[in-house]
């Protein structure tokens, strides 16, 4: 039987047990604490908000995140890394409370070596992903707050699978996630074919990640790419959003530009 | 019959059109904007020829601090002025309400007010609100029957006292009176006693802060 | 949403971004209202009651300069707004104003702010107002400097302005400026990030 202990002693021994309140039913009445005397919401306010998006193509998975991290309003930091190199062909992707995310994707990092070293062979991304999915779902409604996508390459080829804290575990080709999704999605969807060239797929992860960060006020920062191949990840590059929007309006006005001579042409004759 | 040109003339008081909205809009999660509150220490004495009051002067809102150098020891008649603690914009414009009135009054009477008017006055429009106009305020004068100082709460109670202190450093500020308030004391000694109870407000409360205003009302003069 | 006090001029300053929560809108949307040929007023808040506000507002001042054949001058436009403000204390408008403006006989530079049910805030300095206001203050205090001339106050107030936006999630997509001087008024609309 299991007993139910304040947890630090049996942290500093097992990385995968959080230190729970020594109560019956945690997830129940961790939900109590959340409000003060008087009734009012106690904020406790973590980093948040985020676009990340993966999907799969002929060329293999393109993984395109932003970087900004909000506490509330404020945000926190700019700079933030949201693809975790797991390893040489393992790649996870954060979203959701910074914290839950950071240090779930550093204890799965772990499990992932000690599988290697024990069985002599990589783990597959969908024995990775079940082992993340089952080590959150113990922790199930006392508050973990994270949506990730890990994407690898392993002896059956490209893999893409999307793991929460709720305990959805599920593989498939295109996902968005975050609170920016909707946004990325909708230039995801337009432009996604299977058949896109490397180049083609880059730009347009990094397009759907830019119109997110415009419309979405949870995400910005920079654009961060990458790609996974047969040989391993491959880092593609960083762009400021900045950047980004500027050099977009430019091409549109060149297109609007375009486009009128067209029509003039088409009048003319 | 209204019009752009002729509106009719809306009823005076206060209005409550936006109520049901915002209650709705609360409940929906819109962040409501805090209104700025003073956190402050006010007090007040008696000495021997009339009534010292202080105030410091930080306006706070939430745990900002909205206003680094505000009047908060408010007009009211040439022989009355009067301390303000809690909501700002309440103790604001319950001051300027009673000022204005005490003007009539003091027009149509042809006398100088005298503070228990002031006293019943205010009291009698707080208590009206019960309490939800947020003014807790230290009333001091001098009138025909001499020096006054006044405490009125939110909520319309009022105590006339030697000594007060009011708002979140009133702790402090009472405990530095506590010690040093006599009978009959000199001016200077009287201004230096109130200068002590603020700067204990201001040392041991985080809500108060900044500099120091004092009021001396003597008979027929007043210092600010 | 922030004002400056400059050398005979006064700046007044917000972003442009229109939002529910999260989700951004419109990014050509205005805070500040021209209520006079040197009176400016900021109405960051719920947009439904800026709209109003404004309304209610020019239609009172247009009112008092017909009635009474002058100008209004800020003080005055600041304490009929004070009086709106408060009339509302129980179900008050979301609104945080910012007046900015020169008085128009004397020229003299006038900046307030106040909260939602109209306490004023007068001070020598700067006011600021809305979501970024933390961030601002910050700016503010260690970028202010007293006898600022117009050139200088543009720069100070679009710095201020810009770097709180960058610490502040749901500000920011383009800001305007105005420089508010005794002969002229400058717009200008700042290149800003957009996220």
């Amino acid at each position: 039987m299991r007993t139910i202990c304040i947890g630090c002693v049996r942290i500093s021994q097992n990385n995968l047990e959080l230190g729970v309140p020594p109560f019956a039913n945690p997830s129940e009445n961790l939900a109590r604490f959340n409000k003060d005397e008087n009734g009012r919401e106690i904020k406790i306010k973590f980093d948040h908000g985020t676009t990340t998006l993966g999907f799969m193509y002929q060329g293999g998975v393109v993984l395109a995140v932003d970087s900004r991290a909000t506490g509330g309003q404020f945000i926190g930091s700019q700079t933030m890394k949201k693809i975790v190199e797991i390893n040489d062909f393992l790649l996870g992707t954060l979203a959701g409370g910074a914290a839950d995310c950071v240090y779930w994707d550093r204890v799965l990092a772990k499990q992932c070596r000690m599988y290697e070293l024990r069985n002599r062979e990589r783990i597959s991304v969908a024995a990775a992903s079940k082992l993340m999915a089952n080590m959150v779902y113990n922790y199930k409604g006392m508050g973990l707050s994270m949506g990730m996508m890990l994407a690898g390459w392993d002896k059956r080829g490209p893999q893409l699978y999307y793991v929460d804290s709720e305990g959805t575990r599920t593989p498939g080709k295109v996902f968005s996630v975050g609170s920016g999704s909707i946004y990325a999605f909708g230039v995801l969807d337009s432009g996604y074919k299977w058949d896109l060239k490397d180049e083609e797929a880059y730009d347009l992860g990094r397009r759907s990640i830019y119109h997110a960060t415009h419309r979405d006020a949870y995400s910005g920062g920079i654009v961060r790419v990458y790609h996974m191949t047969a040989n391993g990840w491959k880092h593609i590059d960083n762009n400021d959003c900045n950047d980004l929007h500027y050099k977009f309006q430019e091409e549109k006005e060149d297109l609007g530009k375009y486009n009128t001579i067209i029509s003039y042409l088409c009048a003319l004759f | 019959m209204s019009s752009v040109l002729c509106p009719e003339i809306p009823a005076s008081g206060f209005s409550f059109e936006n109520c049901r909205r915002n209650t709705l809009l609360e409940t929906k999660g819109f962040a409501v904007p805090k209104a700025t509150k003073t956190g402050t220490t006010i007090v007040g004495i008696t000495y021997k020829d009339g009534v010292i009051l202080g105030a410091d002067t930080r306006a706070t809102e939430d745990t900002t601090v909205a206003d680094k150098n505000c009047e908060k020891i408010h007009y009211l008649a040439p022989n009355m002025y009067c301390c303000g603690a809690g909501t700002a914009a309440d103790t604001e414009m319950t001051t300027q309400m009673i000022s204005s009135q005490l003007e009539l009054h003091k027009l149509y009477t042809n006398r100088v007010c005298r503070v228990a008017t002031a006293n019943q006055m205010l009291k009698q429009y707080l208590f009206r609100y019960q309490g939800y106009i947020g003014a807790a305020l230290i009333l001091g004068g001098v009138d025909v029957d001499g020096p006054h100082l006044y405490q009125i709460y939110p909520h319309g109670s009022s105590d006339q006292l030697p000594y007060v202190t009011m708002g979140s450093g009133s702790l402090a500020a009472m405990a530095v009176f506590e010690a040093g308030w006599k009978r009959d004391l000199e001016e200077e000694d009287g201004i230096k006693l109130v200068r002590d109870a603020i700067a204990a407000g201001v040392f041991n409360d985080l809500g108060s802060g900044s500099n120091i205003d004092v009021c001396i009302i003597r008979k027929g003069s007043t210092d600010l | 949403m922030v004002a400056m006090k400059g050398e005979n001029c006064v700046s007044i300053a917000a972003d442009r971004r229109f939002g529910i929560q999260a989700q951004t809108i419109a990014t050509d949307f205005q805070k500040i209202f021209q209520m006079g040929p040197h009176l400016y007023v900021g109405l960051p808040g719920l947009a439904t009651d800026t709209q109003t506000v404004m309304e209610k507002l020019r239609f009172r001042k247009n009112l008092y300069e017909l009635k009474e054949n002058r100008m209004m001058s800020p003080k005055v436009f600041s304490a009929m707004l004070s009086n709106m403000l408060y009339e509302k204390r129980f179900g008050p408008f979301f609104v945080e104003p910012v007046v900015a403006g020169l008085d128009p006989k004397t020229h003299e530079p006038f900046i307030c702010n106040m909260d939602l049910i109209g306490c004023i805030n007068l001070p020598n300095d700067f006011v600021v107002g809305g979501t970024a206001s933390a961030q601002l203050y910050g700016m503010c205090e260690a970028l202010w400097e007293p006898n600022l001339g117009p050139d200088d106050l543009f720069e100070t107030t679009s710095q201020a302005l810009l770097n709180a936006f960058d610490r502040d999630a749901i500000s920011g997509w383009g800001a305007t400026v105005y420089i508010i001087e005794k002969d002229k008024v400058t717009i200008r609309n700042l290149k800003t990030r957009m996220d």
